[in-house]
């Protein structure tokens, strides 16, 4: 029997704290609908996909409204297109996101992901092709999502390929400068990207994944920041490890509703689950915002001295509460911070609290990294490159999934307003250090070796 | 041959009611097979089925209870098991939960458990959670039943949500799964 108790706290956290399921992503390989004629690739892509997905908008609506906990975003991953669409080049690769866009459509998710690459040790025909193909792929598609993987602990970093993207995210940046750069909105570069992440824009199906698979990400920052308001006012004294094993509990009832409704929805689908992504993800509204847990904790906000610290408390509280809530943990699995898509987190930055070496910092501590970054137009690539080295170094170096989602806006310099438009969202242009310069070290390329695995201050 | 009885008993709730019940069920060689009780701004409820020798009547089991429990304001109804469950039991449900919250009114549950009856959803647990008194939005009633899965759901959801619209208050139907999920380990 449920104690009016246990009823009330659900409905609050759907009601006030904004408590949803923010992402059932599908999976889906590509891999055998490859064929010597991009005619006849594309038509398999797009059967393959329609047919598999025809049900999955359908089916998350369904489970969440039985639930009471809507499903905000469906969305498809693909096997690499890099792969799948191996033997062509620069425009079938266009063509082949062309025909992924026209697939999302059809089956009505917001975005489909996987225009992606694996190059952290060199680059394929196919990688390079693919690469090449971004400016164009992401200017012209709505819901197509792109990653490249640059740098590994396995492997090290490829230098040549972050030259070489710089140069292409400047690129996508002036095809889509009436939108201020969105299409660099679409494209984020890893280190150490995971096989099986939900989220937007890394969301793609590793080789090492099934035929399909579902996966899911959580959200819950407005519960989380609830739930420390709430703990506060009735103990204005509580110490950080109360609160560490406060977040630790709400993460671990938020995973949980995330968890169910994934797992319902792959039965439904006759589909394997696959995991939950025990990621706290923000989106542009108040009370969904992971910058305004910091200033629940005490801090003036995101971006003083002690962010890094809260971050970490944070990042790791959930971490605990979230794999003791699912069978089956993956994806990025952390918290995000991502610049414009948090109103909270880009007001610290338009009022000079948080700056991109702040936010640098605070990604060796979280899941992800310098996320949804708007910087002046006119950074050249060799500093633009040196930023996302410097990103996929720490992601290296500590073993984890670091990430880079930078939109240099064309005609626009620091201190300007970039709109990105819905989830997106909108932020103030963060200033750079040496926006303009040359940069003699990034220049060198070639291939950062593996580091020790050993040694390991 | 066993006798079995259902047992109800009324009355202030106070120290003692259930041990003054139980050990008088106890002399009378009784046993209960099952007992549950619930207590309303201080009034107590009790419900018990219990199996004993057949040569006491429910007639001699309500003059025990009485001479035993006079000081305490009891009253008791005793019948005898019926046995047979009800055909409605047998059929396959889902619990659901469902909350209603809104101002406090004459003929709110009546009205929402009409549209229940209506759809052969059966209510197996009722709680009222009024917190606020003033504060109509927290007047809260909590309905836990069992929906059976051969009924149009959405028509059921849709009538559900009708009424609620008629009577100004919010409701949410959500299976009750998601709070075990959410709760519990």
């Amino acid at each position: 029997m449920l104690t009016h108790r246990e009823i009330l706290s659900v409905l609050e956290m759907l009601e006030n704290e904004n408590l949803d399921v923010r992402t059932v992503t599908l999976g889906v390989s590509l891999l055998d609908c490859s064929s010597d004629s991009i005619k006849r690739l594309r038509t398999n892509i797009y059967d393959r996909i329609t047919h598999v997905a025809q049900r999955l908008v359908k089916v998350c609506d369904q489970v969440g409204q039985k639930y009471g906990i809507p499903v905000v975003n469906k969305r498809i991953s693909v096997s690499p297109i890099a792969v799948a669409a191996a033997p062509f080049g620069v425009e079938e690769m266009v063509a082949v996101a062309q025909t992924l866009d026209e697939a999302a459509k059809i089956v009505n998710v917001d975005f489909i992901g996987g225009f992606s690459a694996l190059v952290e040790k060199g680059m394929a025909h196919g990688d390079r092709n693919l690469i090449d193909a971004l400016p164009q792929a992401l200017s012209s598609t709505q819901r197509v999502c792109a990653s490249i993987n640059l740098a590994s602990s396995r492997a090290g970093i490829n230098m040549d390929a972050v030259l070489l993207i710089a140069g292409k995210i400047k690129e996508a940046a002036k095809l889509s400068a009436d939108h201020d750069g969105l299409a660099c909105a679409k494209l984020c570069v890893f280190a150490n990207i995971p096989q099986d992440v939900p989220f937007m824009a890394g969301a793609y199906l590793g080789i090492g994944e099934a035929d399909v698979v579902i996966n899911v990400g959580v959200s819950g920052p407005g519960v989380v920041k609830k739930a420390i308001d709430r703990a506060v006012e009735s103990n204005p004294n509580m110490d950080l490890r109360q609160l560490s094993e406060l977040i630790k509990r709400t993460a671990y009832k938020v995973t949980r509703a995330g968890e169910l409704i994934g797992r319902e929805v792959a039965d439904q689908l006759g589909i394997g689950f696959g995991v939950v992504d025990l990621s706290l993800a923000p989106t542009p509204n108040v009370g969904d915002s992971v910058g305004e847990i910091f200033q629940s904790l005490g801090l003036r906000s995101i971006g003083v001295p002690g962010s890094t610290v809260a971050l970490a408390m944070l990042n790791d509280a959930v971490k605990k509460g979230g794999a003791f809530a699912s069978s089956n943990v993956g994806g990025l699995s952390g918290a995000f911070i991502p610049v414009s898509e948090d109103l909270n987190i880009s007001k610290a930055a338009a009022d000079g609290c948080l700056s991109i070496e702040k936010l640098e910092a605070m990604t060796s501590v979280c899941s992800v990294g310098l996320d949804m970054v708007a910087i002046p137009g006119d950074t050249t690539v060799e500093t633009l490159a040196a930023i996302i080295a410097d990103e996929m170094a720490i992601g290296m170096i500590n073993k984890k999934t670091t990430a880079a989602r930078i939109i240099p806006v064309p005609g626009k310099k620091a201190g300007d307003h970039a709109y990105f438009g819905g989830l997106l969202g909108e932020s103030v242009i963060m200033p750079v250090n040496n926006a303009s310069g040359g940069n003699l070290f990034i220049r060198r390329g070639g291939l950062i070796p593996s580091p020790i695995h050993s040694l390991t201050n | 041959m066993l006798n079995k009885y259902i047992i109800t008993v009324l009355g202030k709730d106070r120290p003692g009611i259930i041990a003054k019940v139980t050990a008088e069920l106890y002399t009378l060689s009784f046993n209960i097979e099952d007992v549950s009780q619930t207590i309303l701004q201080g009034e107590f409820s009790g419900f018990f089925i219990v199996t004993g020798p057949d040569n006491i009547t429910p007639d001699t089991l309500m003059e025990a209870f009485q001479r035993s429990t006079s000081e305490l304001d009891l009253h008791f109804h005793i019948k005898e098991f019926a046995g047979k469950t009800s055909d409605w039991a047998t059929c396959e449900c889902e619990t659901y939960v469902i909350t209603t919250r809104g101002p406090d009114r004459k003929g709110l549950v009546a009205q929402v458990t009409a549209v229940l009856a209506n759809h052969n959803v059966n209510v197996t647990q009722l709680q009222a959670v009024f917190r606020g008194g003033s504060e109509p939005g927290k007047n809260i009633m909590i309905y836990e039943v069992d929906v059976p899965l051969d009924i149009d759901q959405e028509k059921l959801r849709k009538a559900i949500q009708t009424k609620a619209a008629e009577l100004d208050l919010r409701v949410s139907i959500q299976h009750k799964r998601i709070f075990e999920a959410i709760n519990r380990i």
